[in-house]
C-alpha cells in the first residue's frame, strides 16, 4: 500500500468471493456482503450486515473494530467519506458493488485489485502449509469418495460422506462436483439423484479447504473391471497429466504447463477434444479462491514463479468412454515443482460385489 | 460452493408455478415502465434466480434478463458444456454462455434492445462492479432500482414454496435428532449433522455452534475443532431446492434443564403471537430477558435477509402468510439459551404458524 501510495484500502467481499478479505482481513463472511477498511495506521475495521455476523467475527478476533449495519453498502460509504483526504482504494473488482464504485473510487478499483492479485500469487510459507494440510485432506476424501462409490447410491450421498469425513477433520469448506456413467456424460456438475451402475466411470474434483487455502485432487474410478477403451483412456491422461506436470516450473508460463497437456492429446488423435467444446482449462492456480489465477491455457502467459500453487488436470471428454478427469494440486519450487496431492495415478476400479 | 443435491423435480415446483411467479414480475415490470429487468445470481445470493427459474448456481455468476413478455433468459459465466445441466435443473427460455458476464449483458441488451429503454435492476446498489460497469458504459438504457418492486411479489410464499420449507425443516430436525448425547467434540457433531442433512437431501447446509453456552453464546463457523461443554448450542441453516430455514437449538448432555422447557415454551408461545402488525413490538419474552432476536424472510436475492431485529428500532413490513425465521438469545438465571425456527407469519390479529 506504501509502495501505490494507498493510505486506506477497502476490501470488498461476501461468501461467494470471500477470498481477499481473508487474505487482508483474515475473515470468512458467511453471509451477506463484508468491507474490510484495511489502514496503514490502524488495525482494520470492519463492516458487516447483521448482528450476528458481527459477534461472530468479534469472537474470532478480539482486536477487529466490527460494526453492522442492515445497509452495509451504505454504511461502507459514509465510512469511506469521513477518510476525508486520505488517499483511499477500493478492491475487488469482482465484490466492490455498483453503489460504492459509482462514486470517487471507481478510477483505482482496477489497480488496487492488481496490488492484491499480485500479493495473493505468490504463497509465504504459512500459506504453503496450510496448502500441505488441505492436499493431505483432498487425499484422504478421495479414499472415503472411493468407498463410497457403489452400485445404487444417489451421487448426492456420495458428497454427504465426503462432506461428514471434512466435517470430523474440522473443515467446513469444499468445493466438489462429479459425474457418473458412460460416453454420454459430457462433464461434471453438483450431485443429482442418479444412482451409480455397473460400469460407470465416476469422476470428481474434490477440493477441500483448509484454513482459507483449497487444494483439488480429480481422480476417476470405474464400477467394475475397466474395460479396455477405459484403460486405455487411462493412459493417455495419466501421461497428459505427468506432462503438464513435468512442465511446472520457474519461468515457465502457464500456457506452457496447457501445451504440454494438449501436445499428449494431438499426439494420440485427440486434439479436437482440448477445445473449449470439450473442456475447460487445463489447470488453474489454487489459494484462498478454488479457481485462481492463473487459468491454465495455451493463451496465457503469465510466468510461474516459486510458491506459485496450482492443479494440472487435463479433465476433458474422451469420445470412447466419456468425460474423464485427472489432476494433481503442485506448488512451484526452485528447480520445478513439487506434488502436494499423494493418491496414486491409477484408474481406480471398485468391486461391484 | 453448494455441492447439496441439486435437482427439480417438476411434481414438486411445477412449471407453472414459476412461470407464474415471472408473470407477476412482467406485470410489475410493464406497470413501472421497465423493458427490462435484470436479476444478479451467485451461490452467495441464488434465491431470486431460483425463486423464477429454480436455477441455483453451484458456483460462478448469472444473470437473469427478464423482458415484459416471454421466457427469462440466463446469462451464464459458466462453460457451454454446463448449459445442458443448468437446462436440467431449471424452467428458462434460452440459456447463454457468458464468461465476461457484463460485457456480454450489454452486449445482449444491445442485440435485444429494451422497450421501453428503463432497465430495473435487483439490488442495483449491490451489483458487483466488474458486471455493472459495462452496463453503465453502454448505451443500452438507464439502470433503476428495482428491489422493491422485485419485494413487493416476492411475499407471501404460496403453496409450493412452502411445502419446500417444510421439507427443509423436516431435514434439518431429523439432523438434531442424529446429535449424539455423548459428543465430546464440535467436528463429531458437525459431521454426523452435515450428513444427515445431506443424505436426506439438502442442497446446502451452514451450521454454527456456541461450543459452550457458559463460556460464550456467540455462535461460530468452525474451522478446526473445539471442545463441548456441557451445554452448548447449534445453528442450522438448511436450503432444499433453494429455499431456506434457519433452526437453533440448545444441548445439554445432561438432564434438561427445566429453565431451557420453560424458554422454549414461551419461545413457542412468542413466535406465534407475531403478526404482520405486530412486528415492531418483536417477542415479548419471558422467564429471561432477551439478549438479541432476529425475524428474517426472503424477498430478495439472499436467502434470508433481517425484517426486525431486536437492535433496530423499526421494522420494515412483512405481510401475513410470508416465510419467515425467528431467533433469538434469552440471558436465564442459569446461563444463556438460544432457539429459532422457521414460521409462516400471521396476518392481522392471526397467530403464526410454526413450520414444525
Amino acid at each position: 500500500m506504501a509502495e501505490e501510495g494507498i493510505d486506506v484500502l477497502v476490501v470488498a467481499g461476501n461468501p461467494w468471493r470471500s477470498d481477499y478479505l481473508r487474505f487482508a482481513a483474515d475473515i470468512t463472511p458467511v453471509e451477506g456482503h463484508a468491507f474490510a477498511f484495511i489502514d496503514r495506521e490502524r488495525p482494520a475495521r470492519i463492516i458487516v450486515e447483521s448482528p450476528a455476523e458481527a459477534a461472530r467475527l468479534r469472537s474470532e478476533q478480539a482486536e477487529l473494530d466490527v460494526r453492522w449495519s442492515l445497509s452495509a453498502i451504505e454504511e461502507t460509504e459514509t465510512a469511506i467519506r469521513e477518510l476525508g483526504k486520505r488517499r483511499t482504494a477500493i478492491a475487488p473488482l469482482a465484490a466492490v458493488p455498483y453503489r460504492l464504485a459509482m462514486g470517487p473510487l471507481v478510477t483505482g478499483i482496477a489497480r488496487a485489485t492488481a496490488l492484491l492479485d499480485h500479493l495473493m500469487l505468490r504463497k509465504s510459507a504459512s500459506e504453503i502449509e496450510a496448502l500441505h494440510r488441505a492436499a493431505v485432506l483432498a487425499d484422504e476424501g478421495y479414499a472415503v469418495f472411493r468407498k463410497a462409490a457403489r452400485v445404487g447410491r444417489p451421487e448426492y450421498s456420495l458428497v454427504a460422506e465426503v462432506e461428514a469425513f471434512f466435517r470430523s477433520r474440522g473443515c467446513p469448506e469444499n468445493f466438489q462436483i462429479l459425474g457418473s456413467g458412460g460416453r454420454e456424460v459430457r462433464g461434471m456438475h453438483p450431485p443429482t439423484e442418479r444412482r451409480l451402475a455397473p460400469g460407470d466411470l465416476v469422476t470428481t474434483e474434490l477440493t477441500p479447504c483448509v484454513d482459507g487455502y483449497y487444494a483439488q485432487i480429480c481422480r476417476t474410478l470405474v464400477l467394475g473391471e475397466p474395460s479396455e477403451p477405459q484403460e486405455r483412456a487411462f493412459a493417455v491422461y495419466n501421461e497428459a497429466l505427468e506432462a503438464g506436470v513435468a512442465a511446472v516450473r520457474p519461468g515457465a508460463t502457464a500456457g506452457d504447463v496447457a501445451r504440454a497437456q494438449n501436445k499428449v492429446f494431438r499426439n494420440h488423435g485427440l486434439g479436437d477434444y482440448v477445445t473449449s467444446e470439450y473442456t475447460r482449462v487445463r489447470g488453474h492456480g489454487l489459494g484462498l479462491y478454488v479457481d485462481a489465477r492463473p487459468a491454465v491455457l495455451e493463451d496465457v502467459d503469465l510466468k510461474l514463479e516459486p510458491d506459485m500453487t496450482l492443479i494440472v488436470h487435463p479433465n476433458t471428454y474422451h469420445p470412447e468412454v466419456g468425460y474423464f478427469v485427472h489432476g494433481d494440486s503442485v506448488r512451484v519450487t526452485p528447480d520445478g515443482c513439487e506434488v502436494l496431492t499423494r493418491t496414486p495415478r491409477r484408474l481406480f476400479s471398485v468391486p461391484l460385489a | 460452493m453448494r455441492r447439496g443435491l441439486i435437482s427439480w423435480a417438476r411434481d414438486e415446483v411445477p412449471p407453472s408455478v414459476l412461470e407464474g411467479r415471472v408473470a407477476r414480475l412482467q406485470e410489475q415490470m410493464r406497470n413501472a415502465d421497465l423493458g427490462a429487468m435484470l436479476v444478479y445470481t451467485s451461490f452467495a445470493r441464488p434465491s431470486a434466480v431460483a425463486w423464477l427459474t429454480h436455477f441455483v448456481p453451484y458456483w460462478n455468476e448469472a444473470l437473469l434478463v427478464v423482458f415484459p413478455t416471454g421466457a427469462p433468459v440466463l446469462l451464464a459465466a459458466f462453460s457451454k458444456r454446463v448449459h445442458d445441466w443448468i437446462r436440467s435443473v431449471s424452467h428458462l427460455g434460452e440459456v447463454r454462455s457468458a464468461p465476461d458476464l457484463g460485457r456480454a449483458a450489454a452486449a445482449f441488451l444491445k442485440e435485444r434492445p429494451p422497450q421501453p429503454s428503463r432497465i430495473g435492476v435487483l439490488e442495483l446498489d449491490a451489483l458487483p462492479w466488474s458486471v455493472a460497469e459495462p452496463l453503465v458504459k453502454s448505451e443500452y438504457g438507464a439502470l433503476v432500482d428495482a428491489t422493491d418492486l422485485f419485494a413487493a411479489i416476492r411475499q407471501p410464499a404460496d403453496e409450493v414454496e412452502i411445502r419446500l420449507a417444510r421439507r427443509a425443516a423436516t431435514i434439518a430436525a431429523q439432523a438434531f435428532k442424529t446429535i449424539p448425547r455423548g459428543a465430546k467434540r464440535a467436528s463429531e457433531l458437525l459431521s454426523v449433522l452435515e450428513r444427515s442433512a445431506r443424505l436426506d437431501g439438502a442442497e446446502e447446509v451452514l451450521p454454527r455452534l456456541a461450543p459452550d453456552l457458559r463460556a460464550n453464546a456467540t455462535l461460530r463457523r468452525f474451522e478446526g475443532d473445539a471442545l463441548l461443554g456441557e451445554r452448548y448450542a447449534v445453528e442450522l441453516s438448511v436450503a432444499y431446492k433453494a429455499t431456506w430455514v434457519r433452526f437453533t437449538r440448545c444441548v445439554s448432555t445432561q438432564a434438561v434443564p427445566s429453565s431451557w422447557r420453560s424458554a422454549a415454551e414461551r419461545f413457542v408461545e412468542t413466535a406465534e403471537r407475531l403478526n404482520e402488525a405486530n412486528l415492531s413490538l418483536g417477542p415479548q419474552l419471558g422467564p429471561g430477558k432477551p439478549v438479541a432476536w432476529t425475524l428474517e424472510t426472503c424477498r430478495g436475492s439472499p436467502p434470508l435477509s433481517i425484517v426486525a431485529t431486536g437492535e433496530t428500532p423499526s421494522p420494515s413490513a412483512l405481510s401475513g402468510g410470508s416465510l419467515a425465521c425467528i431467533s433469538l438469545q434469552l440471558d436465564l438465571d442459569d446461563g444463556a439459551w438460544l432457539g429459532g425456527a422457521p414460521l409462516i407469519l400471521g396476518s392481522r390479529g392471526q397467530p403464526s404458524c410454526l413450520l414444525i
